[in-house]
């Protein structure tokens, strides 16, 4: 039986591990490679890297960050977001050390090209983040370089051509780096489709992670401030998970 | 006792560091070459790949590594496929159009019917206690593939429940290919290559 996930999303601005608040404020935590060590240590099921300035100052994809923490030899998925701006990035981010890419940018500026995405690398290895919020009964994509929206209609898979991506991770912008307080208004007004969902911004108790991976459509959640603030938290939180299908926690034998 | 040493077939398409960085914390010897040269002084052969069959079978083809991995499997030499590279394998694949495989172990390419992408971690099922990997029994592994290789009963070693039972490796004499990703299965994944090399080793 496929298990949900839980992954460990690191936020990286200028080079640096951070916790973020709202994608507005930023607390410096150090060293990427650090820090993706530790989530690989405590058994994440899937780590999540995204470099949150790439794009906005046009920087493209950071390589030799994939290869200061492909030299680390993880054994965890990794999935790579910031700057890829065409097929050719996207490609040389894998040769580099990800396994699955996370568009954001591109969906905006390359979205014709998404098709092609999927013909490098298949459609397995494409998830497409949507940055997201609500007002009046009414959700918003967000393109936080150039401060536009788009009403997110029935029709957005087709409009944006997401026929070719496997997954589509909801990103609650206004919540995001906050505790226990993902919008679950948003899963409500996203139009359903068979896309498989990961939740990501203001996950943080057992209680409400429980509640969000018992749905169906939601395969995995991104938690990442809330890691940092206690011990043994990720594998924590797998283990107060009840009636989940999730890998078990694991702990290394002295850290019992 | 001399190390064995690995050679990881370089063919552009795919991510060969964590292939390699895991070989080296079992420490094997571990290269990674497009070079024949260097691949021939290697005990057993990885192939890797991410991506879609037909670009990766067509750099494949223009490197001549195509020919070189037939003959290698020809002479018995142990070679193991990781994912794409596990496909590679096959004689056809129906992703992207028709392509022609490298034909060493029978089946089909063929894309997962209902749900269409297989990402994440699910139980294996250990076929006919095939000793390859039969300690990895009902462990958790990470798959990432929209494409599954259809092989006759006799060749698959484990299958994986997604909607139905699909293939979750396949092996014909030293050629074992795997869907999933054991380099990005934690533990249980490096448990798993040590046991596939030791015993590949047995067998070469």
């Amino acid at each position: 039986m496929l298990k949900k996930r839980l992954i460990g999303v690191v936020t990286v601005r200028q080079g640096l591990a951070v916790q973020s608040f709202g994608y507005s404020r930023y607390m410096p935590l150090g060293k990427v490679e650090i820090v993706v060590e530790n989530l690989n240590r405590w058994g994440a099921d899937e780590i999540l890297i995204q470099c949150i300035d790439r794009s906005k100052f046009k920087l493209g994809p950071d390589f030799n960050l994939l290869k200061r923490i492909s030299s680390v030899g993880l054994s965890t998925p990794v999935i790579y977001g910031g700057g890829i701006r065409n097929v050719s990035d996207a490609v040389q981010v894998v040769n580099n050390g990800a396994d699955r890419i996370l568009l954001d940018a591109a969906l905006w500026d390359s979205s014709n090209e998404i098709e092609f995405f999927s013909k490098a690398l298949g459609s397995q290895a494409l998830i497409a983040n949507i940055t997201i919020t609500h007002r009046n009964g009414n959700l918003y994509w967000n393109n936080y370089r150039r401060d536009q929206i788009q009403l997110i209609e029935t029709n957005f898979y087709e409009k944006n051509q997401l026929d070719c991506i496997s997954e589509i991770m909801l990103t609650d912008m206004n919540n995001e780096g906050c505790n226990n307080s993902f919008d679950e208004k948003i899963i409500e007004l996203f139009p359903s489709n068979e896309k498989s969902l990961i939740l990501f911004g203001g996950l943080s108790e057992y209680n409400q992670i429980q509640r969000f991976l018992s749905k169906n459509n939601v395969v995995a959640v991104g938690v990442g401030n809330s890691l940092n603030y206690k011990e043994h938290a990720l594998q924590k939180i797998k283990q107060n998970l009840k009636g989940i299908a999730m890998r078990t926690a694991q702990f290394n034998k002295s850290e019992k | 006792m001399k190390p064995k040493k690995i050679g990881i077939i370089n063919y552009g398409v795919g991510n060969h560091s964590s292939i390699l960085r895991s070989f080296e914390n079992l420490n094997y010897r571990c290269i990674v070459s497009c070079a024949q040269s260097e691949l021939t002084e290697c005990s057993i052969l990885v192939l890797p790949g991410v991506g879609a069959f037909p670009a990766a079978m067509s750099a494949l083809v223009e490197s001549k590594l195509d020919i070189y991995i037939k003959n290698k499997a020809r002479e018995g030499i142990p070679i193991i496929g990781l994912c794409l590279g596990m496909q590679l394998f096959a004689d056809i694949s129906y992703e992207n159009g028709i392509t022609t495989g490298l034909g060493l172990i029978p089946g089909e390419v063929v894309p997962l019917i209902g749900k269409k992408y297989h990402v994440g971690w699910n139980t294996i099922k250990v076929v006919n206690d095939d000793e390859f990997i039969s300690s990895s029994d009902q462990q958790s592994v990470y798959f990432n593939h929209s494409f599954v290789f259809d092989s006759p009963k006799e060749f698959i070693i484990c299958t994986t429940e997604f909607d139905k039972s699909i293939t979750a490796g396949i092996r014909k004499n030293n050629i074992v290919g795997l869907q999933f990703h054991p380099e990005k299965s934690q533990i249980i994944g490096q448990d798993m290559l040590k046991n596939l090399v030791e015993r590949l080793s047995l067998h070469a």
